[in-house]
């Protein structure tokens, strides 16, 4: 009896540490949070353009338009350091792969108000692909958006492929462009 | 002005009612939105509900609320709405199905091993104290002796004793 309470003890403590070190070692969860829209179509918008690219594209960029070809959007802010980082990136990418018909879209958000300091981003890294502007956040909330940045993969046919979360790195985008361009 | 001082009266009376019925609209409409936005994360702030969250993403899922609520879309609507875009894991409540029910019927398998646990651990200790208390023949012998000396009511002691 005296054992065998012993070893119920033994085992409920070993499953209580296992189960704090596995809390302690997957990293951080938020990370893993997949896209509840992976699979299904982009939810569709229509925002308005950055003053760049009006000439370009009108006054409002929506989805409807881009139809048919494949999308890399990227939600970004002003005020978010790692959007700093991954912009270069993206840049870069973007001079890259203009030439095989994939849309690069930026999507200032959570950034109310700060269309100032938006125009100031997009200078600093002169980046040449659409930005649009979603004021009020709801975009954002319709695309499932935790934070910023994060990127979506969308299919030519318009389904949503995957999503990145946090600065997208080199390794990041060949993997998703070789998927979206296959 | 024309008009009477009565009719100037129920005029406004009837402006002051209306006013106070557009208010008790607008409260009762705020307060459900906040009741649906209790029931949903804070994806930013994941540990606050959209209720108690300050960001700019909280605060525009509640106008999302209120938008489709004055659209006369349910309770249950709108939060399919949001569940659809982030999935379970928005629900601050996780749905009673699939690995989710593991949480729900944990915490009632919980109670009901625990009240058994109790019940078996209450039934053993009351079991024990009513068992007789072992006690040495010659110190039985010894106290009963003692106690015929002190010229006492002999049953008292031995029934206490047995």
């Amino acid at each position: 009896m005296k054992r065998q309470g012993l070893l119920l003890t033994v085992l409920a403590v070993a499953l209580l540490g296992g189960l704090f070190a596995y809390g302690l070692l997957r990293g951080e969860p938020d990370r893993d949070i997949p896209t509840a829209l992976k699979g299904k179509p982009a939810p569709a918008f229509e925002l308005p353009v950055h003053e760049h690219y009006v000439n370009q594209f009108g006054e409002t960029l929506s989805l409807e338009e881009l139809e048919g070809r494949p999308l890399v959007v990227n939600f970004w802010a002003s005020w978010c350091a790692p959007c700093y980082d991954e912009a270069p990136v993206l840049q870069a990418y973007w001079e890259r792969y203009e030439d095989t018909g994939v849309v690069f879209v930026g999507v200032q958000t959570q950034d109310r108000g700060k269309r100032a300091e938006g125009r100031a981003f997009i200078d600093l890294f002169g980046l040449s692909f659409p930005n649009v502007v979603d004021d009020d956040s709801a975009v954002s909330v319709d695309w499932g958006l935790f934070g910023v940045p994060e990127t979506f993969f969308v299919s030519r046919d318009g389904v949503v492929l995957d999503k990145h979360v946090g600065p997208v790195t080199p390794q990041v985008l060949d993997a998703q462009l070789a998927a979206l361009l296959r | 002005m024309t008009g009477s001082r009565p009719a100037r009266l129920g005029a406004l009376l009837a402006c002051l009612l209306a006013l106070a019925f557009g208010l008790a609209q607008a409260v009762q409409l705020d307060s459900r939105v906040f009741e649906i936005a209790r029931q949903l994360r804070c994806p930013v702030c994941t540990s606050e509900s959209v209720a108690d969250s300050s960001v700019e993403l909280a605060q525009q899922m509640r106008q999302i609320i209120k938008d489709q609520l004055e659209a006369g879309r349910s309770e249950r609507e709108i939060l399919a709405y949001f569940q659809q875009r982030y999935g379970d894991w928005i629900l601050l409540d996780p749905p009673k199905r699939g690995i989710h029910l593991v949480v729900w019927v944990l915490a009632g398998a919980a109670v009901v091993v625990g009240a058994g646990a109790l019940a078996v651990v209450g039934r053993r200790w009351v079991g024990r104290s009513r068992q007789p208390i072992a006690v040495d023949p010659a110190d039985l012998e010894r106290v009963r002796a003692e106690l015929q000396g002190l010229e006492t009511d002999p049953d008292a002691p031995e029934a206490g004793l047995r």
